[in-house]
């Protein structure tokens, strides 16, 4: 038993390791009903599991409106500052320049956010340019949905999209989701350096995530929820069991993506 | 089990290897050693070849795995008796109660038949008459087909697993109109649907479950754990519902 499972057991909150969430949202999203969907409840999740720090791009940019949705963040940031940092959203149809050149310095946020699939787009395309130009020139993570089989983000757009941009920092959210998706995301990262594997979805096991740290390191794993979309501790369990080691499990919970939101300009 | 934490009892849980995913060997010592790693006391547990492969082969494997086991309770798979593969209704029912079997579980999708249909009434009859609970994954059915089964069948117990993030809406409808359904924890995953559904419907309409191997149990443990549930109703989701759940009654004869 390590000392979160001990907190676990005692139904109290965790408190030996700063874990940040790589991979959060906020608000409502009109596909199916959210109990209690806005910050405050998500800051109540939080503390009762000893979550200290989530990075949100709310529903309304990656659902609907990237313009209002970025601002949205923006407002969800700026009432808890320190338990909450934004990814700015570009959606390839709603003016990609515009967003990066109205957030892109803006400390409220620390990353990127594409929803591929939701936009009908491919990470590949050049709508994005930007987002790449962006990416390797201050260094900032771009996190990206993916699944495996998409059209628009299976692992092999990352692999490409990687390659074209090796001095870019890729989040490869949900690793691809599926069994096949999890195998093929873990290959990928293997190629490229800056190809990070977050963790959260629906099919993903402690296994897999062990099986990650030992194949890349757990410099190239990081937790993620994607609250309030999915409940915030269906993920995290999964890493409070896993077979790792407590660096490891610290690194995976919070080390690594801390490390990332505060990379240097490269 | 340490002394002090609430018991929990898994209602959903499979023994056997899976053809589309690396789940181990999925053998009695591996299951009980996944139970010990995220704190299960006990097991409902059925067959990925009743699941997968032969329904009737399946479940009389099972029988033979889980015995001796005194921490696992077998869980059988049924299906329509329209061609004999299971035996009659009434045969399938008391040959379960005989065996000690402790749940049914339907897999209609992915065995071509219609849960609502004429075709599964007598087996949902006789199920219900032994007052073995039926078990079933969202995914597996509709929400229109659990509540029609509900109310033509009302002494039947149904619990719904697997059933992810986005239905509420749809269970919400299910869970007002019907006193025998409940909802499994397996893949409950809605942001903070679990205490909504408590608040809502009562714990008593929720059911501990992990989907293992398949899923990873630790999701629903830690879900349970570090909810915003109270002590008394993390024991009753936990265990106590499913211990009312499989307590039967002797059939009126």
């Amino acid at each position: 038993m390590n000392e979160l499972t001990t907190a676990l057991w005692a139904r109290r909150p965790q408190q030996a390791t700063r874990i940040v969430d790589a991979h959060a949202h906020a608000g409502p999203y009109s596909v199916f009903f959210i109990p209690d969907p806005d910050p405050a409840g998500m800051i109540e999740v939080m503390d009762r599991c000893g979550v200290a720090h989530a990075v949100l791009s709310s529903h309304l940019a990656i659902q609907l409106d990237a313009a209002q949705g970025n601002a949205a963040t923006a407002a969800v940031v700026d009432r808890a500052p320190d338990r909450f940092t934004g990814y700015l959203t570009v959606n390839p149809w709603q003016d990609p320049v515009a967003e990066l050149g109205r957030w892109g310095d803006d400390p409220r946020f620390g990353g990127v956010k594409l929803h591929p699939d939701l936009h009908e787009y491919p990470l590949t395309g050049a709508r994005y340019a930007p987002v790449w130009e962006y990416a390797e020139l201050t260094g900032r993570p771009v996190l990206t949905h993916t699944f495996s089989g998409s059209p628009y983000n299976d692992l092999p757009m990352v692999d490409e999209i990687a390659g074209r941009h090796p001095r870019a920092t890729i989040l490869a959210g949900h690793s691809g989701v599926t069994p096949l998706g999890i195998d093929a995301s873990i290959e990928v990262a293997e190629r490229h350096e800056r190809v990070i594997l977050e963790v959260c979805g629906s099919f993903n096991t402690g296994a897999d995530i062990a099986r990650m740290v030992r194949r890349l390191g757990a410099h190239r794993v990081v937790y993620g929820s994607d609250f309030p979309f999915i409940d915030l501790r269906m993920s995290l369990g999964r890493i409070l069991f896993s077979d790792l080691s407590d660096d490891d499990r610290a690194a995976v919970l919070g080390g690594t993506i801390t490390a990332l939101l505060g990379k240097p300009e490269a | 089990m340490s002394e002090g934490r609430p018991v929990l009892i898994d209602a959903d849980v499979m023994l056997g290897r899976h053809p589309r995913r690396d789940v181990g060997g999925g053998t009695v010592p591996e299951l009980l050693a996944a139970m010990d790693r995220v704190g299960v006391a006990e097991a409902v547990v059925g067959s990925m070849t009743s699941w997968l492969h032969d329904p009737a082969r399946g479940n009389r494997e099972l029988l033979g795995l889980v015995a001796g086991q005194p921490r696992l309770r077998p869980c059988w798979v049924m299906l329509p008796d329209t061609c004999g593969e299971t035996g009659s209704a009434t045969g399938f029912a008391d040959a379960a109660v005989e065996a000690g079997v402790a749940a049914v579980r339907a897999f209609p999708r992915e065995h071509n038949y219609d849960l609502a249909s004429a075709d599964t009434a007598a087996m949902l009859d006789a199920i219900a008459s032994v007052r073995l609970p039926l078990l079933v994954d969202a995914g597996q059915t509709t929400w229109r087909t659990v509540e029609t089964l509900a109310l033509a069948h009302p002494g039947l117990r149904i619990v719904v697993g697997g059933v992810g993030y986005r239905m509420l809406r749809q269970i919400a409808g299910v869970l007002d109109r019907t006193d025998h359904v409940s909802i499994g924890l397996a893949d409950l995953s809605s942001h903070r649907g679990l205490e909504w559904l408590a608040t809502r419907f009562g714990a008593g309409r929720l059911v501990f479950g992990t989907g293992a191997p398949y899923r990873d149990p630790a999701e629903a443990v830690t879900r349970l754990m570090w909810s915003e549930l109270g002590e008394a109703e993390v024991a009753a989701v936990g265990a106590g519902n499913l211990r009312r759940l499989l307590r039967r009654e002797v059939r009126a004869a």
